[in-house]
């Protein structure tokens, strides 16, 4: 029992140590490496620009939903005018960041993790190395630009969607009077919120990316083995996003002090 | 120009290979031969730094190049070239980006240069007017020729073949063996081909090395090998595995 846990804590570290040379060589390569400005565009839009339509139904959904439910109890209490600010800060603050990354993780990482693993069992990885073309500079170098330029834009997009959803909740189906809608709204939702939606954003962004790229840079087995990338790509990712968010929510309200 | 000195590699503790020493000649056609699995694509990869052994050295042009940083490889890797068992064409890009692929990585920035060097490999490879398709619209003999294309468009001074016949019909293959035999005359390349198939080696050997049970059993001229009264070696030139129905 207590080897099968100190194996499973070893292997756990051991991953995270990939990870984090995987992570120190890109960074690396960004400085001395060569920077694929064409390839970097071409993930922006893959990862970005392709990404927006999942995002923005579930930033909509969410932000409609939860602006039911608060209108649901909060209207027992009079309170009605609050549905505004409470979806608001919790679509930047948690929902947005979260669910946005969740969905990224499930569309682009799975992607990210399929491409790089086919190309792993083909040699094609092998190719570009006999190239003299490194795999950290041509395919993981562009695939961390892309995301991690796109995924604060995606969170701010499904945020805004989620946002006018629940407006349209509110105020025009559930009959919330607008004007204190409004004021509750842009009162309670500060500068810092909308960076905290960013920064966790970001971080999520670098923990897809790179748990994908591992995946894919490590596939071995053949079909049996691409098969099994993409889904250990978002099953890794998803639960290191719920964690990290958790820790993230702590540090940055520190930083950003909640109602400051 | 290729020096391999005890290279030992195992994987998972199966020792695969076991000290193996080879020389590669100048301008020469090294064939390695051995059954499946006995490690022949192994110490191809070693060649270039595709893998790192458990021990040993590999020489080229007198440098040891075990150890050697990623970054510091590219110059060993610009020198040889190899076609890989799949051919491991780029398949997200067409044939013509596959060949220009290796030239634009060595800084090659002319267009009209870049053209003239992709056409003249694919003439050398009798694909000419090819250069359109996707590798997913090629057949397994053309996909080999591309991969051979993109292989020697750099103008490497050696070139690793990896089982360059493995699953084509007799008339590709013989086509095949017949374009590395033109191509070594024509371009005065280094050739290392790692195969099974006793036709390719017969045919395009200048020198032959049999490896067995991760060693190197026999290194010696066509006609030492013909020659042989090894049982190890006659066996494995008449495919005759010792079973009975």
């Amino acid at each position: 029992m207590i080897s099968a846990i100190g194996r499973r804590t070893l292997q756990a570290l051991t991953y995270l140590g990939e990870i984090g040379i995987l992570a120190g060589e890109t960074v690396a390569a960004m400085f001395v490496g060569r920077i694929r400005l064409k390839l970097a565009l071409q993930q922006i839009v893959e990862t970005g620009a392709r990404s927006q339509i999942v995002v923005i139904v579930t930033g909509a959904f969410t932000g409609a939903v939860f602006a039911a439910q608060i209108y649901f109890q909060f209207h027992r209490f009079g309170m009605d005018s609050a549905v505004g600010s409470v979806a608001s800060l919790a679509l930047f603050r948690e929902l947005g960041p979260t669910l946005t990354a969740l969905m990224v993780a499930g569309r682009v990482g799975a992607a990210i993790a399929a491409e790089i693993g086919t190309m792993k069992v083909t040699e094609q990885v092998d190719a570009l190395r006999s190239f003299g073309v490194s795999p950290i500079d041509y395919l993981v170098v562009p695939r961390a630009i892309g995301l991690m330029a796109s995924m604060p834009l995606l969170v701010a997009e499904a945020c805004a969607c989620g946002i006018l959803a629940s407006y349209l909740i509110a105020v025009q189906m559930l009959g919330v009077a607008e004007a204190p809608y409004m004021r509750n709204l842009t009162f309670y939702t500060h500068t810092s919120d909308i960076a905290i939606a960013l920064i966790k954003g970001f971080v999520f962004a670098v923990i897809i990316v790179f748990v994908s790229c591992h995946e894919g840079l490590q596939t071995s087995n053949g079909a049996e083995g691409v098969g099994r990338a993409p889904t250990r790509a978002v099953v890794i990712s998803s639960l290191a996003i719920l964690g990290m968010n958790l820790v993230l929510t702590f540090a940055l309200n520190i930083i950003f002090p909640s109602g400051q | 120009m290729i020096k391999v000195r005890k290279l030992s590699k195992s994987f998972g503790g199966r020792q695969v290979l076991r000290e193996v020493d080879l020389t590669m000649e100048e301008g020469k056609t090294l064939v390695v031969l051995g059954r499946s699995g006995c490690g022949k694509s192994v110490v191809l990869k070693h060649l270039i730094g595709l893998m790192k052994p458990d021990s040993g050295e590999v020489l080229v042009d007198g440098e040891n190049i075990i150890g050697l940083p990623e970054r510091d490889l590219i110059s060993v890797r610009r020198k040889i070239g190899m076609l890989f068992q799949s051919a491991a064409l780029f398949d997200s890009m067409s044939v013509e980006a596959n060949l220009a692929f290796p030239l634009r990585e060595q800084g090659v920035r002319d267009e009209k240069e870049i053209d003239a060097r992709v056409a003249e490999a694919l003439d050398m490879v009798e694909l000419s007017g090819e250069q359109h398709k996707m590798p997913a619209d090629l057949s397994g003999g053309m996909r080999k020729r591309v991969g051979l294309a993109r292989t020697i468009v750099g103008r490497p001074r050696c070139v690793l073949y990896d089982e360059p016949t493995t699953g084509l019909d007799p008339i590709t293959t013989d086509s095949i063996n017949h374009l590395i035999r033109r191509l070594q005359r024509r371009l005065g390349v280094t050739s290392i081909v790692v195969t099974h198939d006793m036709k390719t080696a017969f045919h395009c050997a200048d020198r032959v090395a049999l490896l067995h049970e991760g060693r190197v059993h026999f290194d010696g001229s066509v006609d030492d090998l013909k020659a042989s009264t090894d049982p190890v070696i006659t066996d494995f030139i008449l495919g005759r595995s010792g079973e009975s129905d």
